[in-house]
């Protein structure tokens, strides 16, 4: 009962378009001042120690990290290496944008940044070779959307701090704690370049069949020249990752340390901006890490409400007494969080979603680190699918094109994705082998 | 006059925040393996830097409430606005001015709890663990952060009620994208 009308409330709230956050904020003060003895003073102290975590603070400096690559040049030379790599191919140009797209995705961490900073390059470039509009749009539009599986990702931190204090037991009744940062990063590496290839894969067979233009071989020389200007920027997912994964820095330090070495690329080596852009790189990333951090907070006041009321638990018997199997369970969790990504962004859904779905999942024998790239992926999908995806938005204004037109445009590569979703959802393994491989698990 | 050094303060309050927490973090790393150099441990011995943790943990979270504020103003906080955007537009103007003073309402009341909660810390000499700040001036950035956002509201709410403008961010902008035939042919190269 409460639970109903904690949920009508918060749905109310957000339905007025007020931001998520306060809507959030809101719903648990109505609640506890109305329906409970809880003091609200409580409230004050938690609004400061929701975010007293050091692990949270990995978000601030990967923003920072990823605002600093995020420029037009850095896009510019992914674009180039991509090109000579896999030009010659059939699907050329829109084959490259696919492969630029997992690299400058890699490095900025923002969907809509990733099809803007590729697509307005590419786009042009593709309809002067001769592609029609429609199958450059679908493809930038699409693969913008890997940067928020491919570590590091801001997404998958977020599930690692909401669903850290929850307590879940597994099957067997033990406690079991959930994925940690370093361990997400690493199983994202498999469904991410998997996801890459499975979108090159059905960019290659449309234009193979429709016999699209192909560029001309590079040479080896070329590759090698194109190799060695983005390889600075690609260091940077190699920094995060190898330090995680050697010991030598914890997430947090790793994200500060791929910040600063970002400003360094950025500024003395790249030459893409000079020192005087940095404090408004640096106002930009605090701007949008103040969001996000104000929606963890608020975020954490309402699953200091929930945990309150005991609703993880109510939930987690009910789903397990009705007899919904792990199949079904994983199958609603899909339809909810697409269907959730039409209407709100993902820092949001995986805020308020992960802590409820995270002792129900583990119950039904799910592993933490499998259900977050689930989670990832319907993040994912949700950033490009009909009716009101983000990067639909985006790219129907670099490509000039009405979103019911691009609607069209993309659903080759958006069935694609979800394919690769029933595949991620149904073979745990994918996630999970590289993480147990390197011994992380 | 006064209103746009407010506005400056914040901005470079919040830029300043980041870039620091930052350097610590850099700088404590670099100083923990630093250490391990014999060349450099006499230098490093004698720095104690096991506070950077705490330090940046409260830069940020006094980055996050001045940089919440912030946002209001350059309209980064979204909410789910594809009901509103359909009503029409007499009713939707009304619905997203209730939004507005919800927010301005959540923030005034938190800012209030936050205030009565550092007042009450004053007259304690509780202090934070590592850095031992007294404690109220941590938390100092509840009440200070949550007015101004407040403040912030129902400014954004006052521009709305006279121009019916609200402030946007595009989260598709990014520095030195030419739109151009000269950038394509640069990429089809």
């Amino acid at each position: 009962m409460n639970a109903l009308i904690i949920f009508a409330l918060l749905i109310a709230l957000m339905l007025t378009g007020m931001p998520i956050s306060i809507a959030l904020g809101l719903t648990v003060l109505t609640f506890l001042f109305f329906m409970t003895q809880v003091p609200i003073e409580a409230v004050a102290l938690k609004l400061f120690t929701g975010i007293d975590n050091f692990e949270i603070m990995a978000i601030p400096f990967f923003i920072l990290a990823g605002n600093f690559l995020t420029h037009g040049g850095v896009a510019r030379r992914m674009i180039r290496f991509a090109t000579t790599l896999v030009g010659h191919w059939y699907g050329g140009l829109g084959l490259a944008s696919v492969v630029a797209c997992a690299l400058f995705a890699a490095l900025s961490g923002s969907s809509p940044a990733t099809v803007v900073a590729i697509g307005a390059i590419m786009l042009p470039a593709m309809v002067k070779a001769g592609f029609p509009n429609r199958f450059g749009a679908g493809v930038v539009a699409t693969s913008g959307a890997l940067g928020i599986l491919i570590p590091p990702s801001i997404v998958m931190v977020i599930y690692a701090v909401a669903t850290g204090g929850s307590i879940a037991l597994d099957p067997a009744g033990r406690r079991v704690l959930s994925a940690s940062v370093g361990q997400l990063f690493m199983a994202g590496v498999i469904p991410g370049l998997m996801l890459a290839a499975m979108l090159g894969a059905t960019t290659f067979y449309r234009a193979w069949k429709n016999d699209y233009p192909r560029m001309p071989r590079a040479s080896w020389f070329e590759c090698w020249r194109a190799f060695r200007e983005s390889i600075w920027g690609l260091l940077l997912v190699v920094i995060v990752l190898g330090g995680i994964y050697a010991g030598v820095f914890t997430p947090t330090e790793a994200a500060a340390m791929s910040a600063v070495y970002a400003f360094f690329i950025a500024v003395f080596v790249y030459r893409d901006m000079s020192l005087r852009d940095v404090p408004r790189v640096l106002l930009a990333s605090a701007n949008m890490s103040a969001m996000i951090l104000y929606i963890i907070t608020n975020a954490v006041l309402f699953s200091f409400l929930m945990t309150h009321e005991q609703i993880p638990q109510l939930m987690t018997s009910w789903i397990v007494n009705s007899g919904v199997g792990m199949i079904g369970f994983l199958l609603f969790v899909n339809v909810l969080l697409l269907a959730a990504g039409n209407v709100m962004e993902p820092t949001s859904i995986v805020l308020i979603t992960a802590p409820l779905l995270f002792p129900i999942a583990v119950k039904l024998g799910v592993h933490p680190v499998h259900l977050g790239i689930l989670m990832t992926v319907n993040m994912e999908i949700g950033m490009c699918h009909p009716p009101v995806g983000l990067n639909l938005y985006v790219a129907s204004g670099i490509a000039k094109m009405g979103i019911t037109e691009l609607t069209v445009a993309v659903w080759p590569w958006l069935v694609t994705m979800l394919v690769f979703l029933g595949i991620v959802t149904y073979v745990p393994e994918l996630s999970l082998w590289l993480p147990r491989l390197l011994g992380m698990l | 006059m006064f209103l746009r050094i407010l506005d400056r303060l914040e901005e470079i309050l919040i830029a300043t925040l980041l870039a620091g927490a930052t350097l610590i973090i850099f700088v404590a790393v670099v100083h923990r393996y630093g250490s391990g150099i014999p060349l450099l441990y006499p230098l490093f011995i004698r720095l104690h830097i096991s506070w950077a943790q705490e330090l940046c943990i409260y830069m940020f979270v006094w980055m996050a409430k001045f940089g919440a504020a912030y946002g209001v103003r350059t309209g980064i906080h979204v909410g789910v606005d594809v009901l509103v955007n359909a009503l029409r537009p007499a009713i939707r103007s009304k619905v997203i001015l209730f939004g507005l003073f919800c927010g301005a309402l959540f923030t005034a009341i938190v800012g209030t709890m936050g205030a009565k909660f550092v007042i009450d810390l004053m007259d304690t000499d509780q202090t934070s663990p590592d850095l031992e700040l007294p404690s109220w001036i941590v938390y100092a950035c509840i009440p200070l952060g949550s007015y101004l956002m407040c403040f912030r509201f129902l400014q954004v709410a006052w521009h709305f009620w006279r121009s019916g403008e609200l402030p946007h961010h595009d989260p598709g902008q990014v520095e030195g994208v030419i739109e151009s035939p000269a950038a394509a042919k640069g990429a089809s190269r």
